[in-house]
């Protein structure tokens, strides 16, 4: 039966570059009183020395070059209710017998070269750990891939891309690994897909709420009766903060997406101010350098979608929260704490999201854990997979 | 020795050609289908309005409509903050027992909401009273100069419209203000109470009696059901606190990340504010040219659109922004398409409240949507058959 598969190459047509050019020459800078710091977001020498850059500098030719040495595909995924739609991925195989297939599912505002630093960790023969083919798609509407044309594209939409990609792929049997948005859809994979196909799944953002009675009655007695460890109240004292203070976008991307899209798709500064905030404030002391940023950026600036798609993925999730968070699942679950990320899950609660196999917190590294500590993260996998009720599975 | 100038609304040249070259440059998003208003504004409205804002709109029209206001600048000082340029319209009555009213815009409004009620409360007759108006541009909005240090907050909207008044001759007058006029002109009841001899909004912004704060209203809001008119108002506002609020939530704490967008791409503008020109108003029918002419006094601000939405941030960081009930006597026009249409009752937490009137229709932007409802209410407030002692 033939598939769709074709090799893909980055290759941003020249008009689109020049396009940019033109509309960062135009740029309009707002003003900027004394003692605006990052409280009130990007301080403004941060934006026009990145502009600057962006404008003149920043070769996004060789960003593309570097971006093209991973081997990327595209091709046609069903998708119940919404046709077919055009998935891009990055996909390289270990040359190892007994590799493990494994997923990589990225979040916003990040994409598909996140994989890049652990990827060929990986894939890599040497060593006597285990072993991965690795798969990381552009999420639909993201990267490049095709976003869905109709409302009401949900996690569970988002799950069978991934689930299906694998499987065209001819992997029936395979791991997932997600941060932010890749959380939620790795957990519903393994929800929905294990443990027939998904045969573990790891996240290095563990977020859930206390568990509840309803879902599960034992977890939530042991919650009543277990004190919260001062690093728990700790940490449960930086979430609120972020309720407080650093959700702003979520609030506007989950009600008007439509709206601030226009922001997003027209003004590149802008697109640039709402991204770079995230990679600042996220992260654990990670030194950005300004053509990283920008390549990064640039990514979402010429997606296939367009910016504007990407924030979708709130709105669909606020309307259809309950659903979006599937009941335990048995698949196996490793569960990597990073003290910089956004949310503090205290190990309790994590119970309840899955069947923790493994848990790790570790004292450096934030959202971005990948990008940021990719030989943590990938130590993580390792260990994770190397579990005798992970291992079996494969021939490892 | 005053600042004053007078003020004539002259747009360079330069800045029309940047917002057409960037018209020109415009990258729209895409969308989904059948989305309608779901997921915010929809692109068909947005192409539209681009596509006239790019050739057909006529801005030196909207100007010279503007500068049929007769207005001025002068400085103001600000405890704090130093000197900052006021923008103003002012017009005084012929009558000779005119009252002094203020009138003080929101977000995303401007001064030139007043242009509608303007000429029905100047002019003069023996039947109603009759009010010398002064319309304000906050700072950071329309012309007037922005802040240059963080901490600006509604006590400092308060302390510029009340010293703008006393520099007018204006020893005792009244406030008018919906959205940040609302507490604006509440801090000027608070803080100025010799000089603030009343105050009117549209915009009664409140929470339920407390049975600490309002202990006899607490008791009487155990008791007393809500009306229909009070549990549709209470649906709105659910609404809005679950669906409405993304842009006050971005606005209080990342304004500056924000105002990139606002401040580079008239787009971005547009379909900000026509997001809630059209959710928050009471099928008002905005023509083309009127949305517009409106964003664009966003695009060509002085200070900048960014500027605009840093009042939400810094009354998110300052906890003391709504001051306690004070007696001096307040006019509540109530609109049923208000963002958040509170029930009668707890409005009394607010202030004395001395007239109030329920309209059938109308929304957030009163002024503009209602001029003659809101014109009318104010008539009745201060008629001399109501007798309120101001003066």
């Amino acid at each position: 039966m033939p598939h769709s598969e074709k090799p893909f190459k980055l290759s941003v047509p020249d008009a689109d570059i020049d396009y940019l050019r033109k509309k960062l020459e135009f740029t309009r800078f707002p003003d900027h009183p004394d003692g605006m710091d990052w409280q009130y977001g990007v301080p403004i020498e941060n934006v026009r020395r990145l502009v600057a850059r962006w404008k003149d500098g920043f070769d996004w030719r060789a960003a593309e070059a570097r971006i093209n040495q991973f081997p990327q595909f595209t091709r046609d995924i069903e998708v119940e209710g919404f046709g077919t739609l055009n998935i891009h991925y990055v996909h390289k195989k270990s040359e190892a017998k007994g590799a493990i297939p494994l997923l990589f599912v990225h979040g916003w505002p990040g994409h598909f070269m996140e994989v890049s630093k652990i990827l060929p960790l990986l894939t890599s023969n040497a060593g006597h750990h285990a072993k991965f083919h690795v798969v990381a798609l552009s999420l639909p509407g993201f990267g490049f891939s095709e976003a869905p044309k109709k409302k009401g594209f949900k996690i569970r939409q988002f799950a069978e891309v991934g689930h299906k990609l694998m499987l065209a792929l001819g992997y029936n049997k395979y791991v997932v690994q997600g941060g932010d948005w890749g959380f939620t859809i790795s957990r519903n994979i393994a929800y929905y897909y294990g443990p027939e196909y998904v045969k573990a799944w790891h996240t290095n953002m563990p977020y859930t709420g206390p568990p509840t009675f309803a879902a599960d009655p034992l977890l939530y007695l042991q919650y009543l009766v277990t004190p919260l460890s001062p690093q728990d109240v700790q940490g449960l004292k930086r979430n609120e903060h972020w309720y407080a203070e650093g959700r702003g976008f979520t609030w506007i991307q989950q009600t008007r997406p439509q709206t601030i899209g226009s922001l997003l798709a027209d003004s590149p500064t802008g697109l640039l101010a709402w991204i770079y905030e995230k990679l600042i404030v996220w992260v654990d002391h990670y030194h950005w350098t300004d053509d990283e940023v920008l390549e990064w950026v640039s990514i979402y600036w010429y997606s296939r979608a367009g910016p504007a798609a990407s924030v979708r993925i709130y709105y669909e999730y606020y309307h259809d929260f309950e659903a979006s968070q599937p009941p335990w699942s048995p698949v196996p679950f490793g569960a990597s704490h990073f003290p910089k990320d956004v949310f503090y899950s205290p190990s309790l609660w994590v119970r309840a999201l899955g069947n923790v196999v493994y848990e790790v917190r570790h004292d450096v590294g934030g959202h971005f854990a990948a990008h940021e500590q990719p030989e943590i993260l990938v130590d993580d996998i390792r260990a994770l997979c190397e579990l005798e009720v992970v291992s079996k599975e494969f021939d490892y | 020795m005053s600042s004053e100038q007078s003020f004539t609304l002259a747009i360079p040249d330069a800045d029309l050609d940047i917002l057409r070259k960037k018209l020109e440059l415009v990258r729209l998003p895409d969308e989904l289908e059948d989305a309608n208003w779901d997921y915010g504004v929809p692109l068909a409205d947005v192409q539209r309005l681009v596509a006239r804002w790019r050739s057909g709109f006529d801005w030196r029209a909207t100007e010279a409509k503007i500068n049929q206001l007769p207005q001025f600048t002068r400085d103001i000082e600000v405890d704090g903050f130093g000197k900052l340029n006021i923008h103003y319209v002012h017009q005084k009555s012929s009558a000779p027992d005119a009252i002094p009213l203020i009138f003080i815009h929101g977000w995303p409004g401007h001064f030139w909401e007043v242009s509608k009620i303007l000429p029905l409360l100047t002019s003069s007759s023996e039947k109603s009273p009759s009010f010398h108006v002064v319309a304000l541009s906050l700072p950071g909005f329309g012309f007037s100069e922005a802040p240059k240090k963080k901490g600006f907050s509604v006590a400092q909207f308060a302390e510029v419209s009340h010293k703008l008044m006393l520099a007018l001759g204006y020893n005792e007058y009244v406030a008018q203000g919906g959205d940040w006029g609302h507490l604006a002109a509440r801090n000027m009841a608070y803080k100025y109470p010799e000089h603030v001899k009343a105050w009117h909004t549209n915009f009664p912004f409140c929470q339920p009696p407390s049975p600490l704060k309002n202990p006899f209203l607490f008791l009487r809001f155990m008791v007393t059901p809500f009306s229909k008119r009070d549990w549709a108002g209470i649906h709105r506002m659910m609404d809005w606190v679950k669906n409405g609020q993304g842009y006050s939530g971005i606005q209080q704490t990342r304004p500056q990340t924000h105002g990139y967008s606002l401040a580079d791409s008239p787009v971005s503008l547009l379909a900000w504010i026509y997001d809630k020109l059209v959710a928050w108003t009471d099928d008002y029918k905005w023509d083309d040219d009127e949305v517009l002419s409106w964003v664009s006094i966003y695009w060509f601000s002085r200070a900048g659109p960014a500027a605009s939405s840093r009042i939400y941030a810094e009354f998110h960081k300052e906890p003391s922004g709504v001051p306690p009930y004070t007696s001096v006597p307040l006019g509540i026009s109530y609109f049923p398409k208000e963002i958040i249409p509170v029930p009668k009752l707890w409005t009394r937490t607010i202030g004395n409240v001395v007239f109030d009137f329920q309209h059938e229709a109308g929304g957030h932007f009163a002024a503009y949507e209602r001029p003659e409802d809101l014109v009318d209410d104010l008539r009745s407030m201060f008629s001399k058959e109501r007798g309120l002692k101001l003066f």
